[in-house]
């Protein structure tokens, strides 16, 4: 049998979602550039219906305004699913330049309207319509992308009732669970066209499960401000509350707005602009490419194995089919010890007969099928789509609670993004779980902790000879990183206990600090010592260090092609739980600091820090004063960049925000669990 | 569109339709097979909007009357089960609708538990569409229409055991209808339901995840007549689910049938086959083998097979001795199992169980109480 795979050229990272990196291939049958997601089948528990779910759903779409899905196959325990290719990036992307013009946001909403009036008619419903489910081609042709949640009806006018979509963009109907149809997808359209013009949605200051409260309660938002009379009452009719009231896609195909709307060729301006804005922002960033992993997975300790050979004959059975007199106790046990055992594995379980419609759907709103932004210049440099990817993750909390409180299961362990790339996933769980507070917070490895990380062994590397620098090491590890970063991240919190306890945890580290600062210095140098001589952390964390240190430090940028694994990937997964309170657009700008970036353009340009930026714990090069110098200011700016450090302040947030999730999630049972159940 | 629509609302145009579908459908394989398509496609789209109606516009519960009496007089839901793979990418899909409301329609006067007319038919008179639906899976074009309707259609517990109960022309085989099914004799394994485990291993990633939803819903749903089915054809099931399916070289597959045989095997309704099912040691080993698998997921999957033998209070001599002779390797092998599901605590209850049951067997098999 012929590997599938081999039919496709992989080239580079395209982003990545809770569920699989996206990759840029090439089909060489055809030459036609694919986008490819990768998703690990180790990782999940018991996704792979669901993952059936969307292709299912996605393969029987066909429509110019749906992404197209290719095909599908299995290598190893990774699942391949071959997509059209989107070069304009998600609208999310396309947003961080500005916002949208009046002008472009009809035409997109004009495309959309088409989509879902296609989908609607087929039976289908989106269900996580927002800007970073839409996806354009190089030339502005706008297509819903990411089936994830998506629902098929087998009857037109039957109606759904799981909770399910992204807390900001959802109906009310959705959120209320009293049953709803296909008017759901016009109200998130709606959301959508005011996020288009915003650039974020209404209410994206509040806690996403607080606005769960907020949308079924309030009059639905209006768009305020110097926008014109069309455009507001398209967002009117789009937000009515009564599904009953709110036209169909096919009704507001028909709306002035959307009648005037111009041609999408229009909408390559805003693919243009963000090329500019990218272009003045950054320098080329290094791609990461594609590298097989699969044999990464293979156990080569020679266990002894069982020992089955002296029971070759199976002995007759004994007694079966005669008397089957069980003792009493016997009875009792064998249905005590089964019952202890069903509960878990067999849904279909007479212990819950029929009481339980398990709730349909309940996986992550969305990422992944992101084609995301690599609208890729001259120079074939990918921008990676951490920022598209990252404001989904607050929303990350497992929505599953549907019609039942007895499905809640309300978070998921989100597998830390390195160990999607080929890790077991049950690894990274236990990394989760198992971590000490500072490196979990370097499982959070987005590139620039990476690359302090690497600049910290190095920094290392070079003192160890003199010893007796750790307490000047700790000091400067304290000040220049550990500080700001909990300062910043503190400076980014809302919640007044979240704050408080990241207020606890820069205490402690002061008060470490004046204390011990050599134990600061050893704490770290500890862990990344620690996480290097565990192999599977190693290369879950730090793989990038090795490989690099195996590639030689070209000082060129971006084009440098294979094993320059450098930007390693996007931002961590912030579940819900750890990053509450950021808005998805909070998160977008951060991630743009423009002191970063800037910084990395300088870094890009000395030669010294190239070699700092790719060699890092490599220590093998010889560098100068000034180098050293430079970078230590460098780590100062870089160690502002939020989310870095601070993490580890972060855990208990997610206790008390499960708590608190708990909570909320009882009380919306309490509220509406006479219409849940009805 | 709308005119396709104004003429659907006109009464001779519903009992017409299948029989245009008919002639047309009858001749795809022909020299003009690709106009005979579309104008087919043509009628398929008519026929499903009498069915399903739009957001718009009612149905006209007369007019499906007629369309289903007509549809069972030409016999079009066999063509189109036999053509499926054949027909164009929307048509496929119109035929799905077509097939699903067919299969449900009750004429507004019926019972609501009644069989639905046309089901009925089927199940007593036609069974081959059954049979041919399922081999929709034989192409990867009809393997999702028809896994979706086949999943439909076998909530009926005796349309699922139509496709269990298929043994072609032997006696007793469902191909004469549901009243013939002989339920105690022992099947030759050429039926329909036996290919079922060549589309999971072999199929392509879309054919076999379908096929084994199909598979996974015949097997967990009626708990009257899986049991049944799967005693008396104990061994050509198992022999084939630990062959094919468990050692299947798709990881989809290998794993995704592990979970099934725990759920098949904990299903209070399946007593008897699990306590057949766990008696042999032959089965043990597979599961052991299946402990050891360097993928995690499978480990974890074949670890809810295993609890099942160790659980079982009457062990056979074999599973006894097999395990008493791993009883080391098995404790110090459980007790690192899997460490890192640290947050799963049933299976971390479940595990001490295991090594609890382990530890205190006896020196020696000692012959079970039943």
């Amino acid at each position: 049998m012929t590997d599938v795979a081999d039919h496709y050229q992989m080239l580079e990272e395209l982003g990545r979602g809770s569920f699989g990196v996206v990759y840029k291939a090439i089909d060489k049958s055809t030459g036609e550039t694919v986008a490819i997601k990768h998703i690990d089948l180790e990782s999940s528990d018991d996704d792979i219906q669901e993952i059936q779910q969307e292709i299912a759903v996605l393969s029987t779409c066909g429509s110019t305004y749906v992404t197209q899905y290719k095909t599908s196959f299995l290598r190893g325990h990774k699942l391949w699913i071959v997509m059209e290719y989107l070069g304009g990036g998600s609208c999310l992307d396309l947003l961080k330049p500005g916002n949208f013009s009046e002008g472009h946001i009809a035409i997109v909403c004009r495309e959309l309207l088409r989509g879902l009036e296609y989908l609607h008619a087929e039976g289908k419903i989106h269900r996580d319509i927002k800007a970073a489910n839409i996806l354009l081609s190089e030339n502005g042709k706008v297509k819903l992308a990411d089936f994830g949640v998506a629902a098929q009806l087998t009857n037109i006018k039957s109606q759904r009732h799981t909770f399910v979509g992204t807390p900001f963009w959802m109906a009310p109907e959705v959120i209320q669970q009293a049953g709803y149809d296909f008017k759901a997808d016009i109200w998130s359209l709606g959301i959508t066209a005011m996020e288009l013009a915003l650039g974020e949605p209404p209410h994206a200051a509040m806690h996403p499960m607080k606005v769960l409260f907020h949308i079924p309660k309030n009059p639905p938002p209006r768009l305020e401000g110097n926008y014109s009379k069309e455009f507001k009452d398209f967002i009117a009719k789009c937000l009515v509350k009564d599904p009953d009231f709110r036209p169909s896609a096919k009704d507001m195909l028909k709306h002035k707005f959307i009648r005037n709307a111009g041609k999408v060729e229009a909408l390559q301006e805003l693919i243009a602009t963000k090329q500019m804005w990218d272009a003045n922002r950054t320098r080329t960033k290094h791609p990461v490419y594609y590298q097989e992993t699969l044999n990464s997975i293979s156990q080569t300790d020679e266990r002894d194995e069982w020992v089955f050979d002296t029971v070759r004959s199976v002995a007759p059975k004994p007694a079966r089919g005669t008397v089957r007199s069980r003792k009493p106790s016997g009875i009792f046990s064998v249905e005590d010890a089964m019952r202890r055992l069903d509960v878990k594995d067999g849904p279909l379980q007479p212990s819950t007969p029929g009481t339980v419609r398990k709730a349909t759907v309940r996986r992550q709103p969305s990422t992944a099928i992101a084609q995301s932004p690599t609208k890729s210049s001259q120079s074939g440099s990918v921008r990676r789509i951490s920022t598209s990817t990252a404001p989904k993750r607050p929303l990350q909390a497992d929505m599953s609670f549907g019609n039942t409180g007895s499905t809640m299961r309300l978070f998921r362990r989100v597998p830390s993004d390195s160990s999607t790339s080929g890790q077991l996933g049950a690894d990274a769980g236990a990394a989760d779980e198992n971590r000490p507070p500072q490196s979990k917070s370097s499982s959070n490895t987005s590139s620039e902790q990476q690359q302090q990380q690497q600049q910290q062994q190095h920094h290392q590397h070079q003192q160890q000879p003199h010893s007796g620098k750790e307490a000047v090491l700790g000091r400067r590890l304290y000040a220049k990183a550990i500080e700001p970063a909990l300062a910043e991240l503190h400076a980014q919190t809302a919640g007044s206990d979240k704050r408080a306890a990241l207020a606890n945890l820069s205490d402690a580290f002061a008060h470490l600090d004046a204390a011990d600062p050599e134990g600061a210095y050893h704490l770290l140098q500890s862990l990344l010592s620690s996480v290097a001589q565990d192999k599977k952390l190693s290369s879950a964390f730090l793989s990038s260090s090795s490989t690099t240190t195996l590639s030689k430090a070209t000082p060129n940028d971006g084009g440098t092609p294979q094993g320059t694994v450098l930007i390693k990937s996007p931002p961590p997964p912030l579940p819900l739980a750890q990053a509450p309170n950021r808005s998805p657009s909070k998160l977008v700008l951060s991630n743009a600091n423009p002191h970063l970036k800037s910084h990395r353009r300088r870094q890009g340009t000395t030669p010294d820090g190239s070699v700092l930026e790719r060699g890092g714990g490599n220590g093998g090069s010889p560098e100068k004063e000034g180098g050293a110098r430079e970078r230590d200011a460098e780590r100062g700016v870089e160690s502002r960049y939020p989310g870095k450090e601070a993490l580890p302040g972060l855990e208990h947030c997610q206790h008390l925000s499960e708590v608190f999730y708990q909570r909320w999630a009882n009380g919306l049972l309490c509220r509406w669990g006479g219409v849940a159940s009805g | 569109m709308a005119s396709f629509f104004f003429r659907g609302r006109t009464r001779t145009n519903a009992s017409d339709l299948p029989r245009q579908a008919k002639e047309h459908v009858t001749k795809l394989e022909g020299p003009a097979g690709a106009a005979k398509a579309e104008e087919l496609g043509k009628v398929l789209s008519q026929m499903k909007l009498i069915l399903q109606g739009t957001h718009e516009a009612e149905v006209s519960p007369e007019q499906i009357v007629q369309l289903v009496q007509s549809v069972i007089e030409e016999d079009l839901l066999y063509l189109l089960a036999v053509n499926l793979h054949r027909l164009p990418f929307e048509s496929r899909k119109d035929t799905q609708v077509i097939f699903s409301y067919i299969f449900r329609f009750r004429p507004p006067a019926a019972s609501p538990k009644s069989e639905p007319a046309a089901l009925k038919y089927i199940i007593e008179q036609r069974p081959q569409v059954l049979v041919e639906l399922c081999k929709g899976y034989d192409h990867k074009e009809s393997a999702t229409p028809a896994g979706s309707v086949l999943r439909e259609v076998i909530k009926s517990e005796a349309a699922a055991a139509i496709i269990l109960y298929d043994d072609g022309d032997e006696p007793g085989s469902s191909a004469h209808g549901l009243m013939a099914i002989d339920r105690d004799r022992l099947q030759s394994g050429h039926g329909i339901f036996w290919r079922f485990f060549e589309w999971i291993d072999k199929g392509s990633f879309e054919v076999a995840a379908d096929a084994f939803t199909t598979f996974r819903e015949l097997l967990t749903k009626h708990k009257d007549l899986v049991p049944r089915f799967l005693h008396v054809n104990f061994e050509l099931f198992f022999d084939k689910y630990n062959h094919i399916l468990v050692q299947s070289n798709s990881y989809v597959t290998k794993r995704q049938s592990i979970k099934l045989l725990g759920e098949i095997l904990l299903d209070r309704s399946n007593y008897n086959v699990m306590t057949e099912y766990v008696d042999r040691g032959e089965h043990l080993k597979i599961c052991m083998n299946l402990l050891r698998d360097d993928r995690k997921m499978v480990q974890y999957e074949g670890f809810h097979v295993f609890k099942v033998f160790v659980a079982n209070p009457n062990k056979s001599i074999p599973v006894q001795k097999i395990l008493i002779m791993n009883r080391d390797k098995l404790l110090t092998f459980l007790s690192q199992f899997l460490e890192d599901r640290t947050d799963d605590e049933q299976f971390i209850d479940e595990r001490e169980f295991l090594i609890k049951q382990i530890r205190s067997m006896p020196p020696q098999p000692v012959p079970s109480q039943r």
